[in-house]
């Protein structure tokens, strides 16, 4: 429990570092730019590639469990929408992005520690936290609201190819479906989570990268713990935000 | 000049450093020497500040570094220089974006001008026509000219070294250190050396500082250090039959 604790004081701690004002901020523009690409853009195949399939699945097993003559056909569309938005979207791919991006910057800022490349960064006068945590923060927090809205549209696509080619519901009727009762939203809720989301799956990694100690098992290992926690933190952020915003 | 004065630091309740006072003068290389694990790498990062010591000063030119904020820590450290054991070239970028990441920091220089100051650091350690290759395209031995390279960029009053010669071959580990004292003769800089290489000491060892299980044992020059009757230094510097044959003969 204290150490738990202890983790917690020094993100903390870490953090005000991180948001102190950089001396050239023209320096972190390039940076940005590079972690948009290798965050983000690189993040785009695997995203599309489960959200195409859960799309689906949710179309599939929605159709295999309403039995009823009373329950519209059209509630499939219905519910592959409200699912892909509220949900898998946001909080699935962040589980995704948790371990995908998580344990890259894990992995890249604890090399850098045991390199002492951090500590090259601190000889010349930088403030390293701030020069290696500030442009992922930002480029996923740019970039992650785009890649969900994609998995979104992905995934409702993936819904109307089963309904195209199963024929477990008509795609006219998913198509009513997907624009029945949609509240815009909806789509901000998502956003917010995503944001926080974004905040989550970089600074708790890195956090876990800076202060590696040790050699190449400490930074698997710190890998792992960063992948873990993060996961931790959106599930419980992802309730808190439910809770506050729909309830 | 650095002085340092009354240096103390423990880790979980071990006493790695026990009241070090040392004072490195301008010009000459200072070479810190001790057996593995006696305290000198933690020596090094308390003095640069990357270490906080327990109690103590660390003086540079008169400011007492420990008591300075952050900002104006980072203004003394635009004027050190670093070479680490492994370099610590950042390997995502160019040699040339290496040597020019402390002056994009630090200096409103345009691109042209921090080329022109590429190129020259780049001949002073003679590494010219590698400024497109990547670290890991390099031997060891370049990698740690790159790293003088870097630490000189700015023109340094302090350079550090930790370990320059671990993992070089013998003609490259004197390279390195005829290139370290050049450089300190050349600008005036406040250089410390960190190594236990006893052909460092004898090559380029202006002043010697002996370090002992957290304490320092010995001072003096590579012309005395033969000369010594310390136990546990000479333990150190005649463990090979090479020194023991040197020491015969002087």
């Amino acid at each position: 429990m204290m150490n738990t604790f202890y983790h917690i004081g020094q993100y903390f701690m870490l953090m005000a570092r991180v948001f102190q004002r950089p001396k050239k901020i023209k320096l972190y523009r390039k940076q940005i730019i590079y972690e948009i690409n290798s965050l983000g853009l690189g993040s785009f195949g695997i995203i599309s590639i489960i959200s195409v399939f859960i799309g689906a699945v949710i179309t599939l097993q929605t159709a295999s469990n309403i039995d009823s003559a009373l329950i519209p056909a059209y509630t499939v569309g219905f519910t592959a929408r409200q699912s892909m938005i509220l949900e898998f979207s946001p909080t699935i791919i962040a589980l995704i992005l948790a371990g995908k991006v998580g344990s890259n910057i894990t992995s890249e800022i604890g090399l850098m520690r045991v390199t002492e490349q951090i500590d090259a960064l601190e000889i010349m006068g930088v403030n390293s936290a701030s020069y290696l945590i500030v442009p992922k923060i930002i480029a996923a927090v740019f970039i992650n609201p785009f890649l969900v809205i994609w998995s979104m549209f992905i995934g409702i696509i993936g819904g109307y190819l089963v309904a195209q080619f199963s024929g477990v519901v008509s795609t006219d009727e998913y198509i009513y479906g997907i624009q029945y009762a949609f509240k815009p939203f909806s789509i901000v809720y998502a956003m917010i989570k995503t944001v926080f989301f974004a905040y989550i799956i970089t600074s708790i990694p890195a956090y876990y990268g800076y202060y590696v100690k040790g050699g190449a098992i400490a930074v698997g290992s710190a890998s792992t713990k960063g992948v873990v926690s993060s996961s931790i933190v959106i599930l419980i952020v992802n309730y808190v935000i439910t809770q506050l915003l729909l309830i | 000049m650095i002085e340092l004065k009354n240096i103390s630091k423990s880790f979980n309740g071990v006493e790695v450093l026990k009241d070090i006072s040392i004072t490195y003068q301008r010009g000459k290389t200072n070479l810190i020497i001790g057996a593995s694990g006696s305290g000198k790498s933690v020596l090094t990062k308390c003095t640069v500040g990357l270490i906080e010591p327990d109690s103590g000063s660390v003086l540079f030119d008169g400011k007492d570094f420990t008591k300075l904020k952050i900002d104006e820590k980072q203004e003394i450290r635009k004027e050190i220089g670093m070479l680490f054991q492994g370099s610590a070239l950042f390997d995502s970028m160019t040699v040339e974006e290496n040597i020019k990441f402390p002056l994009r920091m630090h200096t409103n220089m345009n691109e042209e001008e921090m080329k022109e100051r590429v190129n020259f650091c780049l001949d002073r350690v003679d590494m010219k026509g590698v400024n497109m290759k990547f670290p890991a395209e390099i031997s060891g031995g370049m990698q740690k000219r790159v790293g003088i390279a870097r630490a000189i960029s700015l023109n340094p009053k302090y350079l550090f070294c930790d370990e320059p010669n671990s993992g070089l071959d013998p003609s490259t580990s004197i390279l390195i250190d005829n290139l370290i004292k050049e450089i300190t003769e050349e600008y005036q800089i406040t250089t410390i050396v960190v190594t236990h290489d006893m052909n460092s000491v004898m090559e380029i060892g202006d002043k010697v500082i002996f370090i002992y299980k957290g304490e320092k044992f010995w001072e003096g020059t590579k012309d005395t250090i033969l000369q010594t009757t310390n136990k546990e230094l000479s333990d150190l510097v005649f463990a090979s039959r090479l020194m023991k044959k040197i020491k015969s003969t002087s």
